[in-house]
């Protein structure tokens, strides 16, 4: 018995403080909270519904607590994930250290979960480049070694933040295809013609 | 006798996280017949705000409250009769290490720019704003390693710390125990909960006891963050751990709710104000809440802000309210559950230390006070919760509760004009049997914050005068430059009143009948008096 429909459950993991809470706020709400830190307890879990090509896919989004002290308790919100988002700081780099544990958390646990890799914060970089820690091209070839997408955000100025859950929900729909077409035989064309739609979006 | 039965919920551990369904309640109280002219003698039960179908809170306190009252009372005794010698050593080791300390901090100062705490935090320990505060709460660990301090930053406070440690393992050392030094207007009080020493260097003239109780709450408020299995286990892996990493963010709840010390009187009280809501209203509340239920749901919370609209409880279970003002102040202290549903888990550590409920914590609209908290023993039960918070919302709406409840909510509470006592400015009145409190809107000398905080500090003093456990008193009447204060308490009920100057003895006196038959109309109003159960 669920209280809403929801295709696919989506975790956002990463170092506290990262700006998950953030990314949520400005995709779910469209806004961007100024004011002091306020950290999330335990776990948040807001739905959104969305369009891939003509179908509308609800995406059950669960923004978790970076803090150490809710780990323990992490597998509750990811397991049975389609897609991870998986949030470090630009400026920060032990927050890329705290990525890479949570990839390797899901590489173990979660096998099916896409990952999806979120640099947060790029307005800080644009404003003054000597700010990044993490260099663009070392977080690109860790993305190709263990096969997920990279974007880099700002929730401040709204950057990339709907491209990150567009990607999440066409990559689900069209897996969601993939199953369907074993079963019923999709037309294949159409999802092709979706690919392209995508790429020139990109 | 509930209290034995607490007692063997409080040392079932049971699963390492979860909680077993404890049996924590105080056998029913019957059905009493509702006197209609009330007197300061009324028996408890039968009190103005009285539940008539029992009580929702826990009322006895819990066995490790019992057999820590005796401890200080012991104590208490040992200090009178204490060696003075040792006072005023352990005084000057005190004040010794702390010029000390601050010598070693300046060097220090260095190394501490990358730090990620807030601003109030960054407030510089040598200087003589860090000293003026009137309340400090420190807490470390057994090994002396800083956990918490409220002003300042912790590693600027290490060496302090560990003079606070050396000083109670002194005492300990001599088969002592150090609760409290009291020197120059400040009152240092020392709260051994292992693993964790809290310590609270007061400015005030409030008894050892009220500051202990301070103290307890920051405790059990730490505890609700990791239960005391898991901060046990921690420290016996390793002594020195550093707890700060397993509490990191939670710093602002601690904040929060030492303003709540403070400022809210329900802490002071052991009981939890209600919203002032038409009887009707309110029933209608209840009975929705009642009827949205899950199988592992043990309490269902309703809050307005800083107040309680209503809880349903699973049968036989009961709240202890220090567990629901933890959650009040979880709640109030946090913008994070605006952000979406919240599913948090949560230690009450009354009912059971040992571990984790799930708590189902959402706002009814986004914009809206309204807050509902679903307490659940099951960590999957995420979505059967938010189940219940639409079925509940839907049948608040199909009988047009909504309305009537946001309507309440935007009220103010009541003014004490509606009493129509002269020169009554302020009242706190707690019916004992329901663990309820209510006050009205603080009138105009004490809406600013510092007068709001003299005023529940002049409670306070009333409050431990009175529950002086070698001199208990039944009233006692003070007068002062800017107030007159009468304070009363009962079998039934506890009672403190705020008069202008103008006031005389005979007119508090005279105006408690006439308050207490007032609340007696109203109550249906003010409290609740038929508290539901699944």
């Amino acid at each position: 018995m669920t209280a809403m429909r929801v295709d696919a459950k989506v975790v956002m993991l990463g170092k506290e403080s990262v700006g998950k809470t953030s990314l949520v706020e400005r995709y779910v709400h469209r806004r961007f909270l100024v004011g002091p830190y306020q950290n999330t307890i335990g776990a948040a879990f807001v739905a959104k519904a969305l369009n891939v090509s003509d179908k509308v896919v609800t995406l059950g989004i669960w923004d978790t607590a970076g803090s150490e002290r809710y780990e323990a308790m992490s597998r509750i919100y990811y397991r049975g994930a389609r897609a991870a988002i998986v949030c470090y700081d630009l400026t920060d780099s032990s927050s890329f250290k705290r990525a890479r544990f949570w990839v390797k958390e899901l590489q173990n646990c979660e096998e099916h979960c896409k990952i999806y890799l979120c640099g947060t914060k790029s307005d800080l970089i644009e404003a003054d480049r000597s700010v990044r820690q993490v260099d663009y091209h070392d977080v690109q070839d860790f993305a190709e070694e263990i096969g997920a997408q990279h974007f880099e955000t700002s929730s401040k100025t709204g950057k990339n933040v709907d491209e990150v859950f567009q990607k999440v929900a066409d990559d689900f729909s069209s897996c969601a295809l993939e199953f369907m077409q074993e079963e019923k035989g999709v037309d294949l064309e159409q999802k092709k013609d979706s690919y392209f739609d995508n790429c020139c979006h990109n | 006798m509930p209290d034995a039965r607490m007692a063997a919920d409080v040392h079932n551990k049971g699963v390492f996280w979860e909680v077993k369904n404890g049996n924590l309640a105080p056998s029913d109280r019957l059905r009493q017949d509702r006197s209609d002219s009330p007197t300061p003698g009324l028996v408890e039960g039968t009190e103005p705000g009285a539940g008539q179908e029992g009580a929702m809170f826990v009322h006895a306190q819990s066995f490790e409250d019992l057999t820590a009252v005796s401890e200080s009372n012991t104590d208490d005794n040992s200090a009178e009769v204490g060696d003075s010698n040792l006072e005023s050593a352990q005084e000057a080791a005190l004040e010794g290490g702390e010029e000390e300390s601050l010598e070693a901090e300046q060097e220090e100062v260095g190394k501490e720019e990358v730090q990620s705490r807030k601003k109030a935090k960054e407030e510089d320990v040598t200087s003589e704003t860090w000293r003026s505060h009137r309340k400090h709460v420190f807490v470390l660990s057994e090994a002396g390693k800083p956990i918490y301090t409220r002003y300042g930053t912790e590693e600027a406070l290490s060496s302090i710390m560990g003079v606070m440690m050396l000083l109670m393992s002194i005492v300990e050392d001599k088969k002592n125990i150090i609760r409290s030094i009291h020197a120059d207007g400040y009152r240092v009080v020392f709260l051994r909960k292992s693993p964790l020493i809290l310590v609270g260097v007061f400015q005030t003239n409030c008894s050892d006891r009220e500051l202990t109780r301070e103290l307890q709450y920051i405790y059990y408020q730490i505890v609700s963050l990791l239960t005391l299995t898991q901060l046990n286990h921690v420290f016996q892996h390793r002594q020195s751990y550093d707890l700060r990493r397993l509490l990191a963010g939670s710093e602002h709840l601690t904040d929060n709710l030492l303003r709540l010390l403070d400022r809210d009187p329900g802490l002071l009280l052991s009981a939890v104000m209600c919203l002032p809501l038409a009887s009707s209203a309110r029933d209608m509340v209840s009975s929705s809440l009642q009827a949205a239920k899950a199988k592992n749901l043990v309490f269902s919370i309703l809050l307005a802000g800083n107040r309680l609209v209503t809880l349903v409880r699973k049968k036989d279970q009961f709240l202890h309210h220090m567990d629901l003002h933890l959650l009040f102040n979880l709640v109030g202290s946090s913008s994070s559950f605006r952000a979406g549903e919240g599913w948090t888990p949560i230690c009450l550590p009354k009912f059971n230390p040992a571990g984790f409920f799930h708590a189902h914590i959402s706002y009814l609209e986004p914009a809206s006070d309204l807050c509902l908290i679903l307490v659940s023993t099951d960590r999957e039960d995420f979505f059967n919760l938010s189940d219940c918070k639409k079925r509940f919302l839907e049948r608040l709406r199909r009988r047009n509760a909504y309305q009537s409840l946001q309507e309440a909510l935007n009220m103010p509470s009541y003014p004490v004009s509606q009493v129509g006592i002269p020169e009554l400015r302020h009242f706190v009145y707690k019916s004992k049997s329901s663990g309820l409190y209510t006050s009205p809107d603080l009138p105009a000398p004490y809406q600013g914050e510092e007068e709001l905080e003299r005023l529940m500090g002049l409670y306070q003093q009333l409050h431990s005068c009175l529950h002086n456990p070698t001199r208990l008193l039944r009233y006692i009447y003070r007068c002062a430059d800017t107030e007159n204060l009468y304070a009363l308490v009962t079998s039934g009920f506890e009672l403190y009143l705020c008069f202008s100057p103008l006031g005389t003895k005979s007119l508090a006196v005279s105006a408690v009948n006439k308050l207490l038959k007032w609340i007696r109309k109203e109550e249906d109003r003010l409290f609740i008096l038929s508290p539901l159960t699944y």
